[in-house]
């Protein structure tokens, strides 16, 4: 009797540990092409001695050339990595070895941790708490700004807004010359270096990205509208800042900032926002017009406006060297709010970015979203768990993700711009697309965690995709986004039943129409193989020029890093 | 205007400049410009609508194959990161054996791969399944899998079918199980169809015949020295010169009776053979698929009496001399011998003949005559190399390339034995070729064998390798 139940308390156990990540997952992890092949190296059983794999926790140690073995560890529910070895690189090609390991079924389950392992999971978690202190304790301490700050923040307030007046000036002046011959990569150069001087990094940003629009034979257009919507960054931060007297809070002044940006959400021709038609500028706009310039927030203030908890599944990332430094893109999307979210992560080029967030998956997470209105970028406040995925087939939802009230259609402008819509009202106010069903979920409110429908939180979710949308409502999802930030770049959209169909395959098509790819991708071959013609789910980056696939799951529900 | 004319304006204007081409009405031309260009581009991004109107290609065919397990999916996905292309090869040969079809992410590196490759083709086109096919038909690239085997030939499904309707690869496997199962039968199918078949289907349907050969086969390989393709006219005359009892067999006969004779010397078997070698390369003998033109660097009548020594049936050569092969291959050669040599070893590979081999392999141990002994002999003059000869004759991996996989405990035990000692003298520098080796041709049901042997890094490595094979192998039972 006695033994049953020691017997089933260690089934339990067992059935308990994540489920494994495949072998794409695992090697999304490496820091570059090398650390995967590295890892291969270390990857046979023969390597590996003491190799355990606990609730949470995977470790093992590896032999190496010296006469200790490396202490490899590896922290799934983050994840986190420790090694004793003495790589720069992280995780090193020991960890990913012992996950490759794990991830053929080649390490046993184990219900306590060695020592060793559970010494270093309990510091780290001791670390975490302390971390999350102090930066309670930096966001208090700046909360308090003094008066020196706030001399500070007026002598940045006038220098960002000469700068802007100076890109005003060149732009005008560009367009007056002609641009036929700015077919040249250097010339913001020195117009970017003066906005990072005038604190504006935003635009300078922008700036030293334009290089881009010159490839290709309709690159006067692509220049023109880049340099139309700086115009109208241009625009709106003279016409908010000179409306609403302090920077942080909405105030009195006049609503329109141009007609322009009225003209954004348009589209359908439906007024939106009867709100502020009374006069005062939309909070919302004016933080996102300040965070395309370049004001920045920590992540501790960031926090402190409130966070989101959700079931937030992993759905691909992108890296982007730049200038270097890379760049990692992560989209995430939440399981009961709908919403989605950007979490961006930088390092010097060559060394390790953040892994925490593995494609596929799904975290149990508060989420904490910049402010402003079409909120995408987010930071994870909290982790609470990683959702394995059940064992179960799931049942695909059709794509019933639809727009929220006042949603932007996708059939095109109207005949001219004078549709008045105010942007801005798809913010933080109005349930936006990334709101589906009845509940009015995740939007923040300061200071403390608004949830999402909490009730089914605690169920797994299904194997296989998360539930997707159709290509017209994931256009009308952007649609809606492009309505609070004009200036948006990109957006992810998770696209349910499509096909690639067309020349070179470049077309996501289903029964709502098809999208195209960006044209710096290729033909999908990948995704094509797994679609063999039959429709299928995938993660996407939305951007103006196309779509960059990012990920789909096969046949069996298992998921495919494109 | 519509709304992409009133674009195409705006463009054209901010090209030329609105200094030089003023927006009418407008007092700052440049400001309204651009304010109109935002309205454009934003109307453009936000109101894009989705594309009507294109089809998907037509959806591809289900599976009839058993995918290949997980777990040998990311094992085939780390050989693709390079353990070594002969793991890659053993891989693929194995599951497509077991008649797996790939995991359909995997199938375009695979697909690349062969596509540089031309010796997996065969493994890649079962695993392939209907999903490659599909794919194939939608790259360029690609389409070489068209032609290969298909899990419907190897599964031995309708064969009139396959001969009449299957790609080049199912006909060609079809045809050698036929020929294993009834040789006269496929002769015949092959002979009805032989003048319709592509050249390189004629080449390739040809060494079919190989097994099974006979007599029989005579008449026909005889009509196909007269092939328009030249690699067709040459793998009739090697068929036809293992028949000794062919037309081309009598002809060389009497050609060899001609170049070579024996001068008997006063002991049994002490005689010495004297050539006289072609003067010409006549039709006839081009015809019996002698080349005239010799290769760069070789004289026209060493490269004559050497094919007519290669083509000739070795049967002809007791008869001639009236001596075993053991005392023929032990007499001396007045002048000739490095050419006559030459021939009778390409002679005992092209014609499979076990006896020569072997006496040839104790006078010049080349790997090629290795393979022609029958696997448990061959084994055991292996380790006999291995363990008396090697020292003396240079590379031992040259001659040990020559024992086909699996090695079996004996050999495995005296090639580890080999190692150790070389790694311990001062000839290491060629210990990792022979390691390398040994890990990818033992058997790999040996790993415990080999790990147990010694400590020693070298002979540890032998033993990973073997147990990353048995794992392999295991994954795709």
């Amino acid at each position: 009797m006695e033994i049953d139940v020691v017997l089933s308390a260690q089934l339990a156990s067992v059935r308990c540990v994540i489920e494994r990540w495949n072998r794409d997952q695992v090697l999304a992890l490496a820091p570059d092409a090398s650390s995967q092949k590295a890892a291969h190296g270390v990857s046979s059983p023969a390597k590996w001695s003491g190799t355990g794999v606990g609730a949470d926790a995977l470790w093992g140690e590896c032999k190496g050339s010296g006469s200790k073995p490396y202490r490899a560890c590896v922290d799934l529910s983050e994840p986190a990595y420790k090694c004793t070895c003495p790589s720069r690189k992280f995780p090193c090609k020991h960890a990913l070895g012992l996950l490759l390991l794990w991830s053929a079924d080649g390490v046993p389950a184990a219900d306590e941790p060695a020592d060793w392992v559970g010494e270093w999971l309990d510091g780290r978690r001791g670390r975490a708490a302390k971390a999350a202190e102090a930066g309670a304790a930096r966001a208090a301490k700046a909360a308090e700004a003094g008066p020196a700050d706030g001399r500070r923040a007026d002598r940045r307030e006038q220098r960002v807004t000469a700068g802007l007046a100076d890109l005003e000036r060149w732009l005008a002046d560009q367009i007056r010359q002609g641009i036929a011959g700015s077919r040249r990569h250097d010339q913001w150069d020195a117009l970017a270096k003066r906005l990072v001087d005038a604190q504006a990094p935003g635009v300078a940003g922008s700036l030293s990205r334009l290089g881009a629009t010159l490839d290709g034979d309709d690159w006067p257009a692509r220049l023109l509208g880049e340099y139309a919507l700086l115009h109208l960054l241009c625009v709106a931060h003279r016409r908010l800042a000179a409306s609403s007297g302090s920077p942080a809070s909405s105030s009195d002044g006049a609503g329109d900032i141009g007609d322009a940006a009225d003209a954004v959400a348009g589209a359908d021709g439906e007024v939106r926002g009867g709100a502020e038609a009374g006069g005062a500028v939309p909070a919302g706009l004016l933080q996102r017009v300040r965070d395309r310039v370049g004001f920045s927030m920590t992540k501790e203030e960031v926090i402190a406006g409130g966070t989101v908890r959700d079931r937030w599944d992993v759905l691909g990332r992108r890296d982007e060297e730049n200038d270097r430094l890379t760049a990692r893109r992560v989209w995430l999307r939440g399981r009961e709010t709908g919403r989605v979210a950007l979490v961006l992560s930088f390092a010097p080029a060559g060394q390790a970015l953040d892994a925490s967030l593995v494609t596929g998956t799904t975290v149990d997470a508060d989420l904490a979203f910049y402010p402003g209105s079409a909120p995408l970028r987010a930071v994870v406040a909290a982790r609470h768990r990683t959702i394995r995925p059940g064992a179960g087939s799931v049942t695909a939802r059709s794509g019933d993700a639809g727009i929220g009230p006042g949603g932007v259609g996708s059939d095109g402008a109207g005949p001219d711009g004078s549709d008045a819509v105010r942007p801005g009202a798809a913010g933080t106010t109005a349930p936006g697309p990334e709101t589906p069903g009845p509940e009015t979920p995740g939007t923040s409110v300061a200071g403390k965690t608004v949830a999402g429908t909490v009730a089914a939180r605690g169920e797994d979710v299904g194997a296989g995709p998360p539930p997707g949308t159709s290509v017209r409502a994931a256009l009308d999802q952007v649609a809606e986004a492009l309505a609070g930030d004009p200036w948006l770049d990109s957006w992810p959209v998770l696209l349910e039943g499509v096909v690639p169909a067309g020349n070179d395959l470049r077309l996501l098509t289903g029964p709502s129409g098809g999208l195209a790819l960006h044209p710096s991708v290729g033909t999908p071959w990948r995704l094509a193989a797994v679609s063999g013609g039959h429709p299928v789910t995938v993660a996407a980056e939305w951007t103006p020029r196309g779509l960059r696939p990012l990920t789909t799951w096969d046949e069996e529900g298992r998921v495919i890093v494109l | 205007m519509n709304a992409s004319a009133e674009w195409e304006d705006l463009v054209s204007t901010a090209l030329v400049g609105t200094d030089r081409r003023p927006i009418p009405g407008q007092a700052a031309s440049e400001v309204e410009l651009l304010e109109r260009a935002a309205v454009h581009t934003l109307r453009t991004r936000a109101g894009r609508r989705p594309v009507t109107g294109v089809e998907p290609p037509a959806a591809a065919a289900p599976e009839e194959q058993p995918v290949i397990p997980p777990a040998a999916a990311d094992r085939f996905a780390g050989l693709l990161e390079g353990k070594g292309p002969k793991l890659l090869d053993e891989w693929l040969e194995a599951a497509a054996g077991r008649g797996y079809r790939l995991a359909p992410h995997l199938l375009p590196r695979l697909l690349d791969h062969a596509a540089k490759d031309r010796s997996i083709r065969p493994h890649v086109g079962v695993l392939a399944g209907n999903r490659g096919r599909w794919l194939a038909g939608l790259n360029p690239s690609w389409r070489f899998l068209l032609e290969e085997v298909t899990s419907a030939a190897v599964t031995g499904f309708d064969g009139d079918e396959v001969w009449e309707l299957g790609t080049s690869g199912d006909r060609r496997v079809y045809l050698s199980a036929r020929r294993a199962a009834d040789p006269a039968g496929a002769r015949e199918l092959l002979a009805a169809t032989w003048e319709k078949e592509t050249p390189a289907d004629r080449e390739a349907f040809l060494k079919v015949l190989a097994d099974g050969l006979s007599d029989d086969d005579e008449p026909f390989l005889e009509a196909a020295l007269d092939d328009r393709r030249r690699e067709v006219r040459n793998e009739a005359a090697y068929l036809l010169s293992r028949l000794p009892g062919s037309r081309l067999g009598q002809r060389m006969a009497e050609r060899a009776a001609r170049h070579l004779t024996l001068k008997p010397g006063r002991i049994l078997g002490g005689g010495k053979i004297l050539v006289t070698p072609p003067e010409t390369c006549d039709a006839a003998m081009e015809r019996d698929g002698i080349r005239a033109k010799p290769p760069h660097g070789t004289g026209e009548k060493s490269w004559w009496l050497q094919q007519l020594v290669a083509r000739t049936p070795l049967a002809v050569w007791p008869r001639l001399f009236g001596a075993s092969p053991r005392d023929i291959v032990r007499m001396k050669v007045v002048d000739w011998r490095r050419e006559v040599v030459a021939g009778w070893v390409r002679a005992a590979v092209v014609q499979g003949d076990p006896a020569w081999a072997r006496e040839l392999f104790l006078d010049d141990p080349l790997a090629d005559l290795l393979a022609v002994l029958p696997p448990v002999e061959r084994e055991a003059v292996a380790v006999d190399f291995v363990r008396h000869h090697a020292d003396r004759h240079g590379r031992l991996v040259d001659r040990l390339v020559g024992v086909p996989a699996p090695w079996g405990p004996d050999l495995t035990l005296a090639v580890l034995e080999k190692i150790l000692k070389l790694s311990s003298g001062n000839q290491s520098w060629y210990v990792g070729e022979v390691t390398r080796l040994a890990g990818e041709r033992v058997d790999p049901a040996l790993h415990d064998t080999a790990a147990r042997f010694s400590p020693e890094p070298p002979i540890q490595e032998v033993a990973a390798l073997l147990r990353f094979r048995d794992d392999m192998l295991k994954e795709l039972q």
